[in-house]
């Protein structure tokens, strides 16, 4: 197909849907506001492993127990009609601390003690959404969204204020890299044909929300979600983008990137709900010495993930675990590391207040690797999980 | 390690606590459409009554609040005054809900107006194309010189997607409609406003005294634009499907309903529910129905 034939056949899609939804008179606009904040009291039960290792030196701050405000969210929704919803949230954290426990610090401390770690609002959403479009299960997103990525995994696993979703986490917290993000700009197209099939094809910059387009490709995201019986479902994932490299010392003709993802979950018993997660992710440009084979070659970065949670009293208390193995660098798995997270999930008086108090596990293959003074392999933090949402 | 195992043994501790203080009386949780909840309020009182041992909790909050409810497993029985939509059927599947239906009751969904206004009748379509706002006076419908004033609900209730299904053609209310949040508030400004123009469930028109209201008249109601035109307050013509706003209000369930669940949908769509039905002026259950409510019994 010739360039002006796709751009005529793109202008005929849009075109007649538009003129259909154009045909619908306006309905009256109902606007929400809302507001979710993650507020964690944090204290270590250990003191030699790499994140909460006591440093020896009495003048070195040690950061463990502190309050931290972890994540603020402001949405505003218009629901324009009933065919169109645009939404603009406004998120906010600390740089220095995007997670509930950073990897990434000084060897002294995940936590930068710098005067300005004020938290900082930036734009997380500011999309239109347009349902029923061409098909009546059909949904077209146009501008920053979340991306397909950790979507399906992060509901079903619901418990954001405690943790991200597994490659969510440790692209964060390890530093390694994985170029992925949870919104994006750009154009996706969601549906549900069937009620046991599920799609979603989205085309986005690939810079994350952070960023400014930072090269001339396009990150393209798919997903594909079975669900066979009630109650048990499927989901298949893929994304690839061409990479842009400053450095060529492999003579790289055309590096890309890909993440493939598979998840399960299970819903079949009232109150519990059991999932799993799998990734690898795959760049050309992760380059580094085979210690085997001492060659330069490509290192993948792998992980799996186990969760759960049940209600144990119906609105009011809930218990969840979850279990990640986390594989960084294919070629030296003495950088492997595990998480355990359990806690419980308590709303007193309102779902609008809970208190999710958690115990994080970390087991590392080797802790020196994250910090060279650890002289522990295990990590172990509390944190008391102030939920607010109003 | 101590404090980890003191901390874990807190964990542990508070979660015995909040169970030793969980309810120990297994309340069935009833939730949904607003236009329902009176009703279904009075049947379980007096299905409570009856059955000293039965514990049944109803919320109203509109259809689409009681089939999430249902969907999200934090309900037992969903009230809807209007059918499943696809994208909720596809929800359910994926969270391992199979609803059943139940219909509990039929109503004559009544257009009204003030009793002010010399109109007595009008066509689906005229209904549907105030609605639109398309016609914006009544005198284009041979009623008085006033601005047509639109009285609805929101979004999420059953009666909102209904009308805008059956009598609107799928298409969007005018942005003029004042959406309001139950039937009572609907009638409240129907009885206020000269020039407007409400729908409510039948059973919403009598007052305590189990007249219709003062102050509001009930429009008839016909398919086509020549064609006889029926008050949803005809028995007959509501039975028969000859009052064209009529509807089925739904109860759903997850799976095949047992126990107290199972008994209380028996004895609601059985004759002494359906006696209260009739008492609280909706219209009780005919034969196609009837038969609807057998196949999901099994």
């Amino acid at each position: 197909m010739k360039n002006g034939q796709k751009l005529g056949l793109a202008l005929l899609l849009v075109l007649g849907a538009s003129s259909a939804l154009m045909a619908q008179t306006a309905a009256p606009s109902t606007q929400t506001f809302g507001a979710t904040v993650y507020l964690d009291y944090r204290y270590y039960l250990s003191d030699a492993g790499p994140v909460t290792l006591k440093p020896t030196d009495p003048t070195v701050p040690y950061l463990n127990n502190q309050f931290v405000f972890r994540r603020a969210y402001f949405t505003y929704e218009n629901k324009i009609n009933d065919f169109l919803t645009f939404r603009f949230r406004l998120d906010a954290d600390n740089t220095a601390n995007v997670t509930g426990v950073s990897l990434t610090g000084t060897p002294v401390s995940g936590v930068s003690l710098s005067k300005d770690d004020k938290l900082r609002p930036f734009l997380k959403n500011l999309y239109v959404q347009w349902s029923s479009f061409l098909l009546p299960d059909m949904t077209l997103r146009i501008g920053m969204e979340d991306t397909l990525t950790f979507k399906i995994a992060e509901d079903k696993w619901g418990y954001r204020s405690v943790a991200k979703t597994l490659l969510d986490i440790f692209k964060d917290n390890t530093g390694t890299d994985i170029k992925a993000s949870s919104a994006d700009i750009g154009v996706s197209l969601q549906g549900a044909p069937m009620k046991f099939l599920r799609y979603g094809l989205q085309v986005v910059n690939g810079a994350g929300y952070s960023h400014l387009e930072n090269d001339q490709y396009k990150k393209f995201e798919g997903n594909l979600q079975l669900i066979p019986v009630p109650g048990l479902s499927f989901v298949g994932y893929m994304d690839i983008e061409h990479q842009l490299y400053k450095v060529n010392p492999l003579g790289l003709t055309s590096p890309m990137a890909y993440t493939y993802k598979l998840d399960g979950f299970f819903e079949m018993v009232k109150g519990l709900l059991i999932g799993g997660e799998w990734f690898t992710y795959k760049n050309d440009l992760n380059q580094a010495l085979n210690p085997t084979t001492e060659a330069q070659e490509r290192y993948n970065a792998t992980g799996w993930s186990a969760f759960g949670h049940y209600t144990l009293v119906q609105n009011k208390l809930n218990v969840f675990a979850r279990h990640d193995n986390y594989e960084p660098n294919s070629l030296n798995t003495a950088k492997n590391m595990n998480l355990t997270i359990v806690g419980l999930d308590w709303a007193p008086i309102h779902s609008s207040l809970k208190l999710q108090p958690n115990l994080w596990f970390y087991h590392y293959t080797n802790g020196t690797l994250y910090n060279p003074h650890a002289t522990s392999n295990s990590d172990v933090v509390f944190n008391m999980t102030f939920f607010l949402s109003f | 390690m101590k404090k980890v195992l003191i901390i874990t043994l807190a964990l542990l501790g508070l979660a015995a606590a909040m169970l030793v203080a969980a309810p120990a009386k297994k309340m069935i949780q009833i939730k949904g459409s607003d236009t329902m909840v009176n009703l279904v309020q009075i049947l379980a009182e007096e299905y409570m009554s009856q059955n000293p041992g039965a514990a049944l909790a109803v919320l109203g909050g509109g259809s689409g609040t009681g089939v999430t409810g249902l969907i999200n497993k934090t309900c037992d029985i969903a009230d809807h005054s209007r059918e499943w939509k696809p994208s909720e059927i596809n929800q359910a599947w994926e969270k391992g809900v199979t609803p059943r239906f139940f219909v509990i009751a039929v109503d004559g969904l009544s257009i009204i107006v003030n009793e002010k206004n010399t109109l007595e009748k009008l066509t689906m379509a005229q209904v549907g194309a105030l609605y639109r706002g398309e016609v914006k006076n009544w005198k284009a419908l041979g009623g008085p010189d006033k601005p047509v004033s639109l009285y609805g609900r929101q979004s999420n209730s059953g009666t909102y997607v209904f009308m805008q299904e059956h009598v609107l053609g799928n298409k969007n209310y005018s942005p003029d409609m004042k959406e309001m949040n139950g039937n009572a508030q609907i009638i409240e400004g129907v009885l206020q406003d000269e020039a407007a123009i409400g729908y409510v469930g039948v059973g919403y028109l009598y007052d305590k005294d189990g007249k219709i209201r003062s102050g509001l008249k009930i429009l008839n109601i016909s398919r086509e634009p020549n064609g006889q035109a029926y008050s949803p307050l005809d028995k007959e013509a509501v039975d028969t499907k000859k009052y064209p706003v009529a509807r089925p209000l739904y109860q759903a369930v997850n799976g095949k309903p047992t126990g107290e669940i199972a008994k209380f949908l028996m004895w609601e769509t059985g004759p002494e529910g359906q006696k209260i039905v009739a008492r609280e002026g909706f219209y009780a259950i005919g034969g196609d129905y009837v038969a609807l409510n057998e196949k999901s019994f099994k």
